[in-house]
């Protein structure tokens, strides 16, 4: 990957940068703003939490900053490229090379074993001997003995596990989480958050995670609150807890 | 990329259920399309080699004015690679035995037949027995009557002309025997080499000169090209003969065949585009996921564009894999019954309209809802975005219903066919149309309750979209269904009633005027009356609207009739098979006028009123047309291109008598009795023709049967498609009721009455449909008359209520049998 140093904060443009960024539905009758003119700098290597409650808008941020979608007004810039300006085929083509991603529902590909699902965006991004990687990548994540196993063969924590596996596999630069532990019991719940954090320490990572618990957010190095569309930091936390 | 092809592979597709239907139903539409096409295929080589061999060739050339062609005929022909042969036919008397006898003689040369085979006996007693040549030079068979006659035996000389023969065996059937009412007398076949030495053919007697030719198709049209400007009105060139009821049976059932392929077309059409486009609704999370994790609009197109033709590969070869045992099979049931079986070929050609099948269904129906998958939003991994409205698939249906139709039409060649079909169709999905807004200004009344019923109707009005695309697909699958079991019954029928047991199976011709109370009375004796008797006249029609008639036809049609002589009879009423379809009968004591009939009125493109003169034998008669009528050609009965009144035209020229009538097997002695009592009389034995074609005619059924059987499985696939489509919402509300306290019979009683609603509906609406495009097609395609069907009006909306009830009871076995907080974990 292109990730040849491992730049400091202060010394490099931001990561991510949104600038009025807003989002607006067309409904049958009006106009619905789920996002309005919202401000967000992150470096790189931050781990990053946006908290919020249901309808809060938090999740269409997230896909607007991941370049999944595009905003209605405003701009997002992802290492350096602005992701409004880009066709939805460059779009992916920054995904594959850049961008990880975990769900609350793992989406991971039924008809896939573990290792397949893993290799997937390896083999999308063109990363040579993609098994070999994929390998190290799920015994990390302490699933070697089910490499073979087809996701309903797996509990939700052992399908998250593979999901951070695939996430991590192509070395993204940013990492987005969508509530990651949001199906699973708590005692998984925390194992997979482990796992995460420990993961997104490693490789350095920068990591944008959306969610409504306050104590995995309170993992993370700065915390933004959503409401109602607005965005706000409350105040800069200082070290993460861990 | 290694990814793409990682996701592409039949084995993991197999795992989902939609996948699998699509696999189903492409499997059985090229099945039963490629099976049909080739036993079709197999039925048209049988019906132009069995109908060769009733001319003994592919071609034959008759000369009627008593010479030989020239030799030069016969080297252009042989220097083109046609097979010739030659045959000499006279009347003359032979002695023998006890007695003398006038006999129809049938010299043939070395080479006769070129097609078709001779049954003879080696005696009485001995079994019959199939022969490729002729008699030898020296030795002459004999028509077993005869044999009685002149209290003959095998081995006795037989005196022809000036020639001594040996009897060396008994003529059973010739091949180009057929239906012909020329042979008068009891036949005699001898070598062509010997008809010299007898003397008794000579300058001016009465001889008809035969050439035979077989060959491939092309060198006979070429030749006959060459050959026509050359061709005098007395030289009569002869194709595969017309009218004769063994190929009509097989036409029949030809087109039966073409229909029923047609309709698995349809089926598999539809179920393939059900099942498609379900799983294609089921791919989008996967799509979203893959744009997610980078893979672009093009990398989505192609991956599912090789799946599809993978599937289509997989298809085509599980399809022939069913088809070509399949097709072996009907096939040796078929030549089992043939007496001269015709090689089982699978005609590569025959494959086509299966391999086109696979690739429209495909690429019509199941390609667009797949290819729209590229504009899933990738957003849609965060959070569930709305779907399709079911507008977008407006154009598609359009451009595939075109394209289906167009390949029923390329494969059936008939135009009636597809537009009765499509009729039917049309008229379906209007009362579709109106069934739908019934649903929602009547059922919106309805409101939700404890009752069972209206819950039902609620469930109706709610899944109102689905409700209604699944009625429009039942619907659809049984008015296929029914379309082809009515044709099939009301064919079958036809047949049989065509084909009676008691089918008139001999002819009598040559009845002298006076003797016809006689012979009618001999038969009364029997216990086998007659048919009605008719005066027969032989004469050619020679003029139209007073200019020579080869003239004023045109040259481009080959009448067979204008070459030989007509039938030509008088008759007080119209036989009851006839039908006048212009201008009127002969009123009572009107002696003008001709009524002719309508085929042949039609390539003459005669009109009421045109002035027709017949030669019959010096004389000419002129008589105008005043009614067309259509005949029975196979009712085995005596049928006539030209009807006159009594006291008509006809009038005074001498007539003989002939009729038909049925004789058992058991009373076949009687004919010996008979040719006794009237030597002069001609008889005719076609039982062996009729019971062939009704061992044809079963075994045809039979294949009928199994194709039916394969297109009715392909109804199922259909029916399976749509009930896949909705199973999980199903599941998914019936253990949300579960969960909000309703009871299991609440449920069960709920869930059946609304399917059964839907079933019913379903089955009313095919029924009529079906009977609309019956209706049509009875005319159009099998020249039957229609009836409504109410052997399958009632039955069917019931049973398809019954049928989807329970599917809906099998339906609801998940929700039952778990607890509901399991079913909704296992669900989401």
């Amino acid at each position: 990957m292109n990730q040849m140093t491992k730049p400091t904060p202060e010394s490099q443009p931001p990561m991510l940068r949104a600038k009025g960024l807003t989002h607006r539905v067309r409904l049958e009758t009006d106009t619905l703003t789920i996002l309005q003119g919202v401000n967000l700098e992150i470096n790189r290597g931050e781990s990053v939490a946006i908290v919020g409650r249901s309808g809060s808008g938090k999740t269409t941020l997230l896909g607007l900053l991941a370049g999944l979608d595009t905003p209605t007004e405003g701009s997002v810039e992802l290492d350096g490229a602005t992701i409004s300006q880009l066709s939805e085929d460059q779009r992916a083509q920054l995904r594959a090379s850049r961008v990880g991603f975990v769900f609350q529902s793992f989406q991971l590909l039924p008809a896939l074993t573990a290792l397949e699902n893993v290799m997937l965006p390896l083999e999308l991004a063109g990363i040579e001997e993609p098994e070999k990687r994929a390998r190290e990548l799920l015994e990390r994540v302490g699933l070697g003995e089910r490499l073979t196993h087809t996701p309903r063969q797996l509990s939700g924590g052992e399908q998250q596990r593979v999901a951070i596996a695939r996430a991590f596999a192509s070395e993204p630069v940013v990492l987005f989480a969508d509530e990651p532990t949001g199906n699973l019991d708590n005692r998984t719940g925390q194992a997979v958050s482990d796992l995460l954090m420990a993961l997104n320490r490693e490789q350095g990572t920068t990591l944008v995670m959306v969610t409504h618990d306050e104590h995995l957010a309170a993992r993370c190095a700065r915390q933004f609150h959503i409401e109602a569309g607005q965005l706000t930091e409350p105040e800069a936390l200082g070290e993460p807890v861990s | 990329m290694a990814a793409e092809q990682k996701l592409m592979s039949v084995r993991r597709d197999w795992r989902e259920r939609d996948v699998r239907v699509v696999l189903a139903a492409l499997v059985i539409a090229v099945a039963t399309v490629a099976t049909i096409a080739l036993f079709a295929s197999q039925l048209q080589r049988t019906l132009v080699t069995s109908a060769s061999s009733f001319l003994a060739a592919d071609r034959q050339l008759e000369a009627e004015n008593g010479r030989p062609i020239p030799d030069a005929w016969l080297q252009e022909a042989t220097a083109r690679g046609l097979e010739t042969g030659q045959m000499v036919e006279f009347s003359t008397m032979v002695f023998g035995g006890g007695g003398f006898q006038l006999v129809s003689v049938k010299a043939v040369s070395n080479e006769y037949p070129l097609r078709g085979e001779i049954e003879i006996q080696s005696g009485p007693d001995s079994p019959r027995e199939l022969v490729k040549a002729g008699p030898q030079p020296g030795e002459v068979w004999i028509n077993p009557r005869l044999l009685r006659l002149l209290e003959l035996e095998i081995g006795d000389s037989l005196e022809v002309g000036n020639l001594q023969l040996t009897v060396s065996g008994l003529l059973i059937r010739e091949p180009d025997g057929g239906f012909r009412l020329s042979a008068l007398a009891p036949r005699v076949m001898m070598h062509k080499d010997d008809v010299p030495a007898t003397g008794v053919v000579q300058e001016g007697s009465r001889v008809e000169y035969v050439y035979l030719f077989a060959g491939e198709e092309s060198a006979l049209e070429g030749y006959y090209e060459w050959l026509r400007p050359q061709l005098e009105p007395s030289h009569e060139w002869e194709g595969v003969r017309d009218g004769e009821t063994f190929s009509r049976s097989l036409q029949r059932a030809e087109r039966f065949l073409l229909l029923g392929g047609s309709l698995a077309v349809l089926l598999a059409a539809v179920a393939v585009a059900v099942a498609s486009r379900q799983y294609a609704l089921s791919q989008r999370d996967t799509v979203a996921l893959l744009k997610t994790l980078g893979l672009n609009g093009a990398g989505i197109g192609r991956l599912y564009l090789r799946r599809l033709l993978l599937w289509g590969i997989t298809g085509v070869v599980g399809g022939l894999v069913v088809a070509i045992p399949l097709f072996w099979l009907l096939a040796s049931m078929l030549s089992d019954v043939l007496e001269r079986p015709v090689d089982i070929y699978l005609d590569p050609a025959a494959l086509t309209p299966a391999l086109l099948t696979a690739l429209v269904s495909l690429f019509a129906f199941a390609y667009p809802p797949i290819r729209r998958l590229r504009n899933v939003p990738a957003m849609r991994v965060l959070r569930s975005q709305p779907g399709e409205s079911g507008r977008e698939a407006w154009p598609d249906m359009l451009v595939a219903i075109v394209a289906i139709f167009g390949l029923v039409w390329l494969y059936a060649g008939e135009l009636a066919l597809v537009v009765s079909l499509l009729g039917g169709l049309v008229l379906l999905l209007l009362a579709l149309g109106l069934l739908g807004w019934g649903l929602v200004t009547v059922l919106r009344r309805v409101r939700g309750g404890g009752n069972a019923w209206r819950l039902a109707l609620v469930g109706l009005y709610r899944h109102r979209n689905a409700s209604l695309s699944q009625i429009a697909v039942f619907a659809m699958t049984l008015m296929l269904a029914a379309t082809l079991v009515l044709v099939r019954t009301s064919l079958l029928n036809d047949w049989q009633a065509q084909l009676p047991d008691d089918a008139p199976n001999h002819f009598l011709i040559n009845i002298a005027p006076e003797t016809v109370d006689e012979v009618a009375g001999f038969w009364d004796e029997q216990g086998q009356p007659l048919e009605e008797l008719y005066p027969m006249v032989r004469g050619r029609l020679t003029e139209l609207n007073g200019q020579p008639v080869k003239e004023a036809v045109s040259k481009d049609e080959r009448i067979g009739a204008l070459n030989r002589e007509l039938n030509l009879t008088w008759m007080e009423s119209l036989p009851e098979d006839n039908e006048i379809i212009e201008g009127q009968w002969f009123a009572d004591g009107e002696q003008n006028g001709v009524s002719v009939e309508a085929e042949l009125a039609g390539r003459l493109g005669l009109q009421l009123g045109d002035e027709l003169t017949f030669t019959i034998g010096s004389e000419k008669v002129t008589e105008v047309v005043t009614s067309i009528r259509t005949v029975q050609w196979d009712s085995m009965k005596p049928n006539f291109y030209m009807a006159f009144p009594p006291g008509g035209g006809l009038e005074g020229l001498p007539a003989t008598w002939i009729t038909s009538f049925y004789l058992p097997p058991e009373k076949k002695t009687a004919l010996n009795a008979f040719s006794r009592q009237f030597p002069t009389v001609s008889v005719l034995e076609i039982d062996h023709i009729i019971s062939r074609i009704q061992e044809i005619v079963q075994q045809v059924t039979r294949a009928i049967e199994a194709i039916l059987a394969l297109i009715l499985a392909a109804a199922l696939v259909v029916m399976a498609a749509v009930v896949s489509a909705t199973l999980r919402d199903r599941q998914r509300e019936g253990a949300l009721l579960r969960t909000l306290g309703g009871r299991q019979s609440l449920l069960v009683r709920s869930t059946m009455l609304e399917f059964a609603v839907l079933g019913g509906f379903a089955g009313l609406l095919g029924v009529v449909a079906a009977e609309a495009a019956v209706y049509a097609l009875q005319f159009r395609m099998f020249e039957g008359t229609f009836n409504w069907h109410w052997q399958v009006i009632i039955p069917i909306p019931l049973i398809s209520a019954v049928v989807l009830s329970l599917f809906g009871r099998w339906q609801l076995r998940p929700v039952l049998s778990v607890s509901p907080m399991l079913l909704l974990r296992r669900l989401e």
